[in-house]
């Protein structure tokens, strides 16, 4: 699943794409998520993807996801292998296994431009609990540690004997036991520790805590934002009543 | 002046301990004033500094007797959100306590939990930042810090609460010898500019004896030693309770069996070097 992570891991950006209003970014990304369900032919599909491409350009971020949809479509060979036997229908078969690519696109778009921080502004808008939220901040904020944890763990076991390479799936599960049990020790240390510091900060105070950073949308957020659902009424219209269908 | 921290007979038992963690301690502290704690692992030091900061009895119960009293209220009878305000606690691990994705908005932690108005918050976070030394981090993750760049991020969270006392737990025991001194600079300067008083629970005596004004040693619960960290260090029993005398102490004393340096009063290396007819002054 490395693949995966490659085209969702946010990386620090400049372009006007990455300063864009964090919903307006997801506004897009959920626009192009159900473009993607409502094509019907090929050539629609095409315009899609062709569309995400020019927005990746736009956010600078054109090369990964790139990479992300090469990689994806080695692995939707697979869904497009198994429609074919299934159906014996070629361009319906290419179709679906597009599709996932085209739905990997939309959502890595999203994540990869928009930093943990902006993230939580979205949940926060979306009005969900603080505690929600903030173990979401949490889970995100400790994943470096985590693996910077686990690197460590894996070498002080190898440093002992332990082989992970070795033997077959059910072996290689087995040795994964002695990474496992230390890395989850540590965590369950690590909470504690964070429940100590989170009570010396006052946390859980006043039930509607304040922000240091206010995120406003800007005129030209709004705009965009217009802009992105406009594109989609025009995109789906055509989609359902110009474009010429192709298979039923 | 007054004193900031009231420790009066206090005892605290875990409940599932038989001994009790902190037994009949009396502690004094003058606001401004910097105390060293040190004494073996397991000697109720962090069950001390627990008891100040209200985590103890709030966050773990058990069996508490005596009074300890911040600022003349009870830490008992407050809650853990005025505490918070009063005393600041740095622990001993800085990438447990550093919770935002960046700098600025983890140093705002506090105040946020607080509910403080943004633009209050936007000053008390810079002054915090400008005071040590990482405004130029404030966007920084943190996981793109080092060790003693988080240390200080912890603090300036802690210190933008703007409490009355700091507690420190070994606050060097992951930092360098250079940035270990660092930070022991950095304490003696907010002591001098902004009259905070520290309590520092700490085994690398060497570096804090210059700027501390009273070391306590604790053992087994209880307060066994305690004055200016020259005479402390300097009687024969520090030694046995584990507490790790710093080197020219040791040089001293040796060279005061032949009476050769005076037989009281812990010196610096370069009134050491002085004594003995060396050194340059």
């Amino acid at each position: 699943m490395m693949w995966l992570s490659g085209g969702f891991v946010f990386r620090r950006g400049t372009s006007r794409y990455h300063r864009l209003d964090p919903r307006v970014k997801l506004l897009i990304s959920v626009l192009m998520f159900v473009t993607t369900l409502i094509v019907r032919s090929l050539y629609e599909l095409a315009f899609v993807l062709a569309f995400m491409v020019a927005v990746a350009a736009v956010a600078t971020v054109l090369r990964r996801v790139l990479r992300t949809m090469m990689l994806t479509a080695l692995f939707s060979a697979f869904i497009f292998a198994v429609n074919f036997i299934v159906t014996g229908n070629l361009e319906m078969s290419l179709l679906y296994s597009l599709r996932f690519v085209a739905i990997v696109v939309s959502t890595s778009l999203f994540f990869i431009t928009t930093s943990p921080d902006e993230l939580e502004q979205v949940m926060k808008t979306f009005r969900l609990p603080r505690d929600v939220v903030f173990a979401f901040v949490t889970a995100v904020r400790f994943i470096p540690v985590m693996l910077l944890d686990t690197i460590q763990i894996m070498d002080a076991q190898k440093s002992r004997g332990l082989e992970l390479e070795k033997g077959n799936i059910f072996r290689r599960v087995r040795n994964m036991i002695p990474i496992l049990i230390p890395l989850v020790v540590n965590s369950v240390v690590r909470s504690g520790e964070l429940a100590e510091a989170m009570e010396s900060r006052a946390y859980g105070a006043v039930p509607q805590p304040t922000s240091l950073v206010e995120y406003r949308s800007s005129l030209a957020d709004k705009a965009v934002a217009a802009a992105a659902v406009v594109t989609f009424a025009l995109v789906a219209y055509s989609f359902y009543y110009v474009l010429p269908v192709h298979f039923p | 002046m007054s004193d900031i921290l009231e420790v009066k007979g206090l005892s605290f038992r875990y409940p599932d301990s038989t001994r009790r963690a902190v037994a009949d301690f009396d502690l004094s502290v003058p606001q401004g004033e910097i105390v060293v704690l040190a004494g073996p692992s397991g000697c109720g030091k962090s069950t001390l500094l627990r008891a100040v900061n209200g985590l103890v009895p709030h966050m773990y119960s058990g069996e508490y007797g005596g009074e300890v009293k911040v600022g003349g209220v009870a830490v008992k009878d407050s809650s853990m959100r005025d505490l918070a305000q009063r005393v600041g606690f740095l622990f001993q691990n800085p990438e447990n306590q550093i919770f935002m994705f960046t700098v600025e908005r983890d140093v705002a932690f506090g105040l946020e939990n607080l509910g403080v108005p943004r633009e209050e918050m936007r000053t008390r976070v810079d002054e915090a930042m400008r005071l040590l030394d990482i405004s130029d981090l404030a966007q920084r993750a943190p996981h793109e810090l080092s060790d003693g760049q988080k240390q200080r991020v912890a603090l300036a969270g802690v210190l933008a609460m703007r409490p009355q006392l700091v507690i420190l737990d070994e606050p060097t025991s992951l930092l360098d010898p250079k940035t270990a001194a660092e930070l022991v600079a950095l304490v003696a300067r907010l002591r001098r500019e902004l009259g905070t008083t520290f309590v520092v629970v700490e085994h690398r005596l060497d570096l804090l004896v210059k700027v501390a004004d009273r070391l306590v040693v604790m053992n087994e619960g209880r307060k066994v030693m305690e004055g200016t960290p020259r005479d402390v260090l300097f009687r024969d029993e520090a030694e046995s309770y584990g507490v790790a005398v710093p080197a020219i102490t040791q040089v001293q004393k040796m060279l005061a069996k032949d009476r050769l340096v005076p037989t009281s009063g812990l010196m610096t290396p370069a009134e050491l070097a002085a004594a003995v007819g060396g050194g340059s002054r």
